[in-house]
């Protein structure tokens, strides 16, 4: 499984050192963070880094958004009108323009307009299966990506998420760019009905033969790997790692505003703040906490020098680029042989985690609601639930998922 | 003359109007036709089943028409079909070949299938399904009664009286609360008569229920079950009990596959089914 840089705020060195380094990977690009110039820009920085690729999410999510940057993108239709917009001329100059804009940045593929399903209803299939449509007409041979952008409720509904997968695995998009809502705005979820049906809705949508990329994430998603995703897209801030549909607003609170340096723990899953590195410094537990050697880009190094953490200067820098290649290590693991070996290293990086947060929460060492203690149970659930609904199917066609 | 069709039909006015057929006997009667058994002077021995009055008789012509298409080897050959007028109405009638054997339903209550038989009964019926398939035809009523075990050990899937031809206008009207088939085989979809959700998916569930029927005696929707409600409700929610010890997991694997309550999670056609069903058996040397 790949991870993709989901592209936010103050994102544009970070892309460039980060896959400079790993010799390329894909930068999801985000029209509320970059203005026309600098997506074409930022485009053309990646497109020159060897391995260097490009999406475009085209952020359609709450078609009235009004945040201003946006807003001003050649293709965000000046007068949005759900009635006649797909009827008529409107929505086939959107989608033409985006295909020509994708085809100016070089991207890989066309990520299509989504719309926030809440719900999934046959008007919203209608609208999705016309952009897929219209688009194939004009994509040419371009591979094109129907986006499935799902609300919290609508991503914890059996029922509409059934009715989801009946109808879209019969759209034949060459892939799927899924994102969904959090419940209750977690940033780690809690809720494992939840993310058993977005594995489910991968897991579907990957045996129908369609690629799936699984947008906005946190390492929690790692567990994605198991149902068979081909790629998750995290990022530096928190609204980049989960997916707050309120972020298209114009009275959206930044989270720069509200900034705090996180480390992640990459073998306990959690992140924690510095004072609580302290902590477990002067409980002699912080050498717990160092990244394995293959999970470490040495952007912590100062964190493990045997002085108090708080002492060293550790900024927001390295703890993203840490977060992010670490994150993509895991994401990385070595490719399973089968679906039962994918599903049993994933029970095993819940069991490592486990063992770890127990010591250290039990010495203070916490992590606040960055701590996956509780979600370790619901990442076993959403794994049991796969596993009895498609498990003997993914054991059978792991190796010709493609 | 014109006399009166009754859900029993006089077997002496009916060898009237088929002259052809001899030693004409009442075989069954059941909730959409009667069935007789009788010998026909080139077919050899054949079934007669006249469907019951109150469906429209030019649609199941063309469902039947349908289903004589299909083209498997162990599925009855539908010789001849038409139309019978009496002074209730007119219902269809249709021949097919008569298949000497034992019901599953029968050979079920006597003791279980054996690992190869189970895989046997699989291969035979998915491949029955996957030629259904390809004429776009799903036959709505897969259960042990309909399956027909022969002397050789073949197993034939029989009746697609209730089968609906997906390209063609619906048989069963669209309120029809329970649609057609037998519940506790029938699956979800089925059962609310969701037409544009059934296809082959729907007979791939009956198969799966029918294979763990084979496999243990008994069908754990049924069993119990306070009303049909309730059987309906079980088959819409409840996964199969994993079958265990002595079969071996990959089979245990394949029937909670095809048996999965929502359509999304089970085999997405009959020919995959079926392929995933060879590769059981050609592991086993298994035809």
């Amino acid at each position: 499984m790949e991870l993709h840089l989901q592209f936010g705020f103050g994102m544009m060195e970070h892309c460039r050192h980060l896959l400079t380094g790993w010799g390329g990977g894909t930068v999801v690009l985000s029209p509320r963070d970059l203005n026309d110039k600098q997506l074409r820009s930022l485009a053309a920085d990646v497109a020159g880094i060897e391995g260097g690729k490009i999406l475009l999410d085209p952020q359609f999510y709450v078609p009235h958004a009004d945040h201003d940057r946006l807003c001003s993108h050649g293709f965000w239709p000046a007068d949005f009108a759900s009635g006649s917009f797909f009827q008529g001329p409107e929505m086939q100059s959107l989608v033409r323009q985006i295909v020509d804009l994708n085809r100016d940045l070089g991207t890989e593929a066309v990520i299509l307009p989504g719309m926030l399903a809440n719900p999934v209803d046959d008007l919203w299939l209608a609208h999705h299966r016309s952009f897929l449509t219209t688009a194939r007409d004009m994509a040419g041979d371009t591979k094109v990506y129907a986006t499935l952008a799902l609300g919290a409720d609508t991503a914890r509904d059996r029922e509409q998420v059934t009715t989801l997968l009946e109808a879209v695995t019969r759209w034949n998009a060459d892939g799927y760019y899924i994102v969904c809502e959090h419940p209750n705005g977690e940033y780690l979820v809690r809720d494992p009905i939840w993310l058993a049906h977005v594995l489910d809705l991968t897991a579907g949508l990957r045996l129908a033969g369609a690629q799936v990329i699984l947008g906005y994430c946190n390492h929690q998603m790692l567990v994605a790997r198991v149902a068979g995703a081909n790629a998750i897209c995290s990022g530096t801030w928190m609204n980049v790692r989960s997916f707050p549909p309120e972020k298209f607003s114009k009275d959206y609170e930044e989270e720069i505003r509200r900034r705090a340096t996180w480390y992640y723990c990459p073998q306990a899953l959690s992140e924690y703040k510095t004072p609580f590195l302290d902590v477990a410094y002067e409980q002699e537990l912080l050498h717990l906490m160092k990244p394995p050697a293959e999970l470490d880009g040495c952007y912590v190094d100062q964190l493990f020098s045997g002085v108090q953490p708080s002492s060293v200067r550790f900024a927001e820098q390295a703890a993203f680029r840490h977060y992010l290649h670490a994150l993509r290590s895991q994401a990385h693991a070595p490719e399973a042989g089968g679906y039962d070996q994918a599903r049993e290293e994933h029970n095993q990086t819940l069991t490592d985690a486990e063992h770890l947060l127990g010591t250290l929460g039990s010495n203070g060492v916490l992590g606040a609601n960055r701590d996956f203690t509780d979600s370790l149970d619901v990442n076993r659930a959403a794994l049991a639930l796969l596993d009895k609904q498609r498990g003997p199917v993914l054991r059978r066609r792991w190796t010709s998922l493609g | 003359m014109i006399t009166p069709i009754h859900s029993q039909v006089d077997p002496v006015w009916l060898s009237r109007q088929f002259p052809d057929l001899t030693d004409l006997q009442v075989l069954a009667t059941g909730g959409q036709k009667q069935v007789f058994v009788a010998r026909h002077a080139t077919d050899g021995e054949v079934v007669l089943k006249l469907m019951h009055p109150g469906t429209d008789p030019a649609r199941t012509e063309r469902e039947l028409e349908a289903a004589s298409r299909v083209q498997a080897p162990r599925m009855p050959r539908i010789f001849e079909h038409g139309l019978l007028t009496g002074n209730t109405g007119t219902i269809v009638w249709f021949c097919e070949q008569r298949v000497p054997g034992q019901a599953l339903s029968a050979r079920i209550q006597a003791r279980a299938l054996s690992h190869h038989e189970l895989l046997r009964l699989a291969l035979h019926v998915s491949e029955t399904l996957v030629a259904a398939e390809a004429v776009s035809i799903v036959h709505r009523d897969v259960k042990p009664a309909n399956i027909i075990v022969d002397s050789q050990g073949e197993f034939w899937l029989i009746d697609f009286g209730v089968a609906r031809h997906l390209d063609l206008e619906s048989l069963t009207a669209t309120v029809a609360p329970g649609g057609c088939g037998t519940i506790g085989y029938a699956p979800a979809e089925q059962c609310r008569n969701d037409k544009p959700d059934i296809d082959a998916r729907a007979d791939l569930f009956a198969l799966g229920v029918t294979l763990y029927e084979a496999a243990t005696g008994r069908n754990p929707h049924v069993d119990g079950a306070r009303d049909r409600f309730e059987v309906i409700r079980r088959a819409s929610t409840q996964q199969l009990p994993r079958l265990g010890s002595p079969l071996p997991g990959d089979l245990a694997d394949l029937v909670a596959t095809l048996a999965q309550p929502s359509l999304v999670h089970r085999c997405q056609t009959a020919h995959e089914a079926h392929e995933w069903i060879k590769e059981l058996c050609e592991r086993e040397g298994v035809r």
